[in-house]
Order: C-alpha cells, then sequence, then structure tokens
C-alpha cells in the first residue's frame, strides 16, 4: 500500500473551492514536487498532510490512517518562522529529540543531562552535513543568513528522523546562488535518508530539478477548486539536459489546461 | 519647497542634543526656584512654594526621624537604625510590599492570557467575559471593594488586580495569537504535544513583549496602589503624601513625589536591564 493516499480529496473555505477531487499515490522514498501558481492549494494539500488541516470531503491516508493532527513522523520547512527565535542553532536542532523523549518535567532527571550530551553530539553532526560550521552552534537564527536559517531548519527537521518531509516554498525567499546550492543540498540528503519529500514551489526548474516526480495542480475555471492536471516521472540519469524539454512540456502543458485567462507557471 | 534648513533631515550635534534634552529641566527648576525666592520675600511665612533648603531639612527629618504616629527613636540610636525607624523607609516598605505582591500577582493573568490565546476551549470560555471586565472602571468599583473586603490590605490588592489585570489577560493574549502558526505546527511536527508548545515555544517566545506589556502598565499599578492608599490607609508612600497635604506639607510632598517618580523609573530601568540580559535574542520593535 501507498505511504500516502489522498482519495477523492477536496477543501473549501466558507464554501470557496480550494481543491476538488485530488486523487494521488506516493511511495515510500518518492520525491514529490508540488507544481502550482499562488493560490492553487498546493500549501494546502501540502498542510492536509502535515494534518493542520483536515479536508472537507474524500479521505486522505497517511500510512494506511487519517491523521488528526501534526506529529515526528512527518518533518515540516516552512518558508517563514521555520526556526525558533529563542533558541539558539543547536537548541534548535535538539529540540525535536528533546521535547519527544523528554516531557516537561522529565528535564529535572539527571538523565535528561546525561543524554543531552549525546543529542548535541548528533546535532552537531547534523550541523556539518547541511554545511554550517560548529562556531554557528551557538548563535541565534537572526544573526544566520535565509539560506543558513534553511540549512538550520532542515537539520532540525531531519534530527527526528521523520518518515515523510514536507516543505512548503523552503527556498523561495533565498537568492538563485543559494537556491541552487540548497537544491544539491536537498538531494544529497534525500539520497543519503530514504525519506519521503513532498515539495511545494511555483517554480518549474526547481521541482524538475529536485523531483523524482512532480504533480502540477491547476483550476479548470477561478470557480472551482484545483484538480492534480498532470502527474510526471522525472528519470533521474538524465536530469540536466532533459530539463529545457520539460520545462518547455509542462509551460504548453499548463498553457492549454488554463485557457487564456491564467498566464503559465514558472 | 525647501526653506533653506532641513527639519526631518538636521542632525543636532552631541553637545546640542545634550543641551536641548537638560533645557527643560533646567528651565523648570530655576523657574521654580525663582518664583519660591519671590514669594519668601514678600511672605517669610510661605508654605506654597518651599525653598530647596526646606525641601532638604524636611526630606532629612523623612530619612532620619520616624513618622509622627511613631515613637521617637533614642537619641544614641545609630545611622541605620535611625533610618530604618524613619517615616519615608515606613512608608517605601509599605508601598512597595503592596507593589510587589500586585505585580506577583500579574502572573497568574499572564498564565491565563497564553492558555486563552493557544487553546480554543479556554478562550471562547474567557475572551468575552475579560473583555467585558476591562471596559469596567476599576476605581468606580472602590467602594464595592471597601464594603466587600473591608478597607484593609485586600481591597487595596483587589483595586489593583482587578484595574490592571484584563489589560495584560488581553495582552497576553494577542502576543500569543501573534506567534506564527508556522511556529506551533513546526514545534508538532517535532514531537512536542500542546503543553510543550505553550510553555517551551509560545511561552519563551512572548516573554520578553510580555514584560515590556508590564512595564507599561507599571503605571497603571502606581496609579490604583496610590488611589487605594490615600483613601484608606495607615502607612505608605500615597498615604503620607494626602496625610501632609492636610497641613500643606508642601517641603516634604515636592520630594516625595519625585522619589516615587524615583522609585518606578528604577523599577522600569532594572526591569527592562533583566528583558535584556534574559532574552538577548530579542529585538526591540
Amino acid at each position: 500500500m501507498s505511504l500516502i493516499q489522498a482519495q477523492n480529496v477536496c477543501v473549501s473555505y466558507a464554501s470557496r473551492p480550494i481543491l476538488e477531487g485530488i486523487n494521488l499515490q506516493i511511495e515510500e522514498g518518492e520525491f514529490v514536487c508540488l507544481l502550482g501558481q499562488t493560490g492553487c492549494g498546493k500549501s494546502t494539500l501540502l498542510r492536509l498532510i502535515l494534518g493542520s488541516e483536515h479536508p472537507t470531503g474524500g479521505r486522505l491516508l497517511v500510512d494506511g490512517q487519517e491523521l488528526l493532527q501534526p506529529d515526528r513522523t512527518r518533518g515540516y520547512v516552512p518558508q517563514k518562522y521555520s526556526l525558533f527565535p529563542d533558541k539558539t542553532v543547536l537548541e534548535n536542532i535538539t529540540f525535536g529529540v528533546e521535547v519527544s523523549q523528554f516531557g516537561l518535567f522529565k528535564r529535572f532527571t539527571p538523565g535528561f543531562y546525561r543524554r543531552r550530551r549525546e543529542f548535541r553530539e548528533e546535532a552537531l553532526d547534523y550541523l556539518r552535513r547541511v554545511g554550517l560550521r560548529e562556531t554557528d552552534a551557538s548563535k541565534y537564527p537572526e544573526q544566520l543568513s535565509g539560506g543558513m536559517q534553511q540549512r538550520v531548519a532542515i537539520a532540525q527537521a531531519l534530527m527526528t528522523r521523520p518518515r515523510i518531509l514536507l516543505m512548503d516554498e523552503a527556498f523561495s525567499a533565498l537568492d538563485p546562488g543559494t537556491r541552487r546550492e540548497m537544491q544539491t543540498l536537498l538531494r544529497e540528503l534525500w539520497r543519503a535518508t530514504g525519506t519521503t519529500v513532498i515539495f511545494v514551489t511555483h517554480n518549474t526548474h526547481e521541482a524538475l530539478h529536485l523531483g523524482t516526480r512532480v504533480v502540477v495542480l491547476a483550476k479548470d475555471s477561478p470557480e472551482q477548486g484545483s484538480r492534480e492536471m498532470l502527474d510526471l516521472q522525472v528519470a533521474e540519469n538524465c536530469h540536466e539536459e532533459e530539463i529545457p524539454r520539460l520545462v518547455r512540456r509542462l509551460e504548453n502543458a499548463s498553457r492549454s489546461l488554463l485557457a487564456e485567462a491564467v498566464p503559465a507557471i514558472g | 519647497m525647501s526653506a533653506g534648513f532641513q527639519l526631518i533631515h538636521a542632525q543636532p550635534s552631541r553637545s546640542w542634543a545634550l543641551i536641548l534634552s537638560w533645557f527643560l529641566f533646567v528651565a523648570g527648576i530655576s523657574a521654580y526656584v525663582y518664583t519660591a525666592q519671590q514669594r519668601h520675600v514678600s511672605n517669610p511665612e510661605d508654605r506654597v512654594t518651599p525653598t530647596l533648603v526646606q525641601m532638604v531639612r524636611g526630606m532629612r527629618d523623612a530619612v532620619l526621624k520616624p513618622a509622627e504616629e511613631d515613637e521617637d527613636t533614642p537619641e544614641a540610636s545609630s545611622l541605620v537604625q535611625k533610618i530604618s525607624a524613619s517615616m519615608l523607609w515606613k512608608d517605601t516598605k509599605a508601598t512597595s510590599r503592596r507593589f510587589v505582591l500586585s505585580l506577583a500577582l500579574l502572573l497568574p493573568a499572564v498564565i491565563l492570557g497564553l492558555h486563552m490565546g493557544l487553546f480554543p476551549f479556554v478562550g471562547a470560555f474567557f475572551l468575552r467575559f475579560v473583555l467585558f471586565f476591562d471596559k469596567i472602571v476599576a476605581l468606580s468599583l472602590l467602594p464595592i471593594l471597601f464594603i466587600v473586603f473591608g478597607i484593609d490590605e485586600l481591597s487595596k490588592i483587589m483595586l489593583i488586580v482587578i484595574g490592571v489585570t484584563p489589560t495584560i489577560i488581553l495582552d497576553t493574549f494577542n502576543l500569543t495569537r501573534g506567534v506564527p502558526k508556522e511556529q506551533i505546527v513546526k514545534a508538532f511536527s517535532l514531537g512536542a504535544g500542546d503543553f510543550d508548545v505553550a510553555y517551551r515555544v509560545v511561552m519563551k517566545q512572548i516573554w520578553p513583549r510580555v514584560l515590556n506589556s508590564i512595564r507599561l502598565n507599571l503605571k497603571a499599578v502606581m496609579l490604583f496602589l496610590f488611589a487605594g492608599e490615600m483613601i484608606s490607609s495607615t502607612d505608605g508612600l500615597a498615604y503620607r503624601i494626602g496625610l501632609l497635604r492636610r497641613h500643606m506639607g508642601m517641603d516634604v510632598i515636592i520630594p516625595y513625589v519625585l522619589w516615587v517618580a524615583l522609585l518606578l523609573f528604577l523599577v522600569d530601568l532594572s526591569m527592562r536591564l533583566v528583558n535584556r540580559w534574559l532574552h538577548p535574542w530579542f529585538k526591540e520593535a
């Protein structure tokens, strides 16, 4: 059975439809990019998988279960506010393991301090893997650049070893150079950890560079909710050369689907 | 069109800024001293504008001698003994005690505001009532408080609590609501539970802002405290000011007013320093 199953999922806010009849199967280990324009509901779909919102129709199953609320099986990296401003980089990364293994009062037991030293070692290891120096560990998030912050956010999310990593426009606020670096880093981490990644973006190039699969969400008309318009497998070995052709294909496809009123994606 | 000189873009030099910022102090004090002198020339018994010498004398008595209603300290006692039995010390102690007690009672208000902002059921239960309560003019409740709680300490503390608590609750509520949703979702996705999010994520983030909001409300706390003390009390700074009014003791009233301002300034300053020391990551907006 697939890891994530969307069965005719609908969402509407105050009777305004956002998603209409989404059917999607995502297997363990896939790197899926959800692509679409602003307001097409791709972030909504992500939040459904996260569990912070619920479908108003249909069923969304993760591991065969309907979701109640976000939990540690699904990591989350948003575009903004991804780090806790009151915690240092190291505290941000260890927060997950500390909080899930030591409740509010268990923190005052001696065992906590012993384990915390191990957590810190592990966190430093993650810090190096996402390309930060140990001297950054004691900084506060706002002392870091946007790219650095997102690196820490990825380390923070991976530290609890989630089965699914959900990223919502995680690189959209970064400058192009940093963005490319982060894409390469994310591909490497995905290969190394085998985590299922779902990545929301409005950038066609980014979607094709990153994903093994690109799902395009779009509306037939403004009054309707979005459906999945295109589901494209991206072969890994033909990555670089194929991209211009695929970008064209995607943009043509969306243009013909979206009629004249809506400009092309990308 | 430019008038040939800059207003918004003006850049006063350091010495100019210094002179300007102290000017009103110097002018005010000079004007007062001049008026006092003039009045004393025409009427040596004038009690409305005591001279600086009179104020210093009045304040020395306040610092070294016990209040009228207390027994005199023996002549031979040491300076420390004299000060600790003095009127000023007695009044400051009484007022500070009530002040600290009421500040401590603001903590439950912060906790309540946090839970109202975070847990929809708690919010639904309390919000409308607190909003209503916030609109009640606390001083208008004073007679009721005196009737219900008697005229001793409890009614004064209750006045402060009723006057300031709703503001603090609503402030904390709004600050809690202002924490980005991403932060809460992120904490859950990292394995945190509801109360981890409440105390380890949200409370820690809003705490410096809550402290600032308490700092802004210090004056309200003092206002209610003084109102209570002036109307019914047997000690305290405001009680003394009210008492001295009856025999026109301006030579002590004016220094007392300045002393209260100084105390409040020091409390505010220390809270600001503690805030900065506890939350190095916090940038004031």
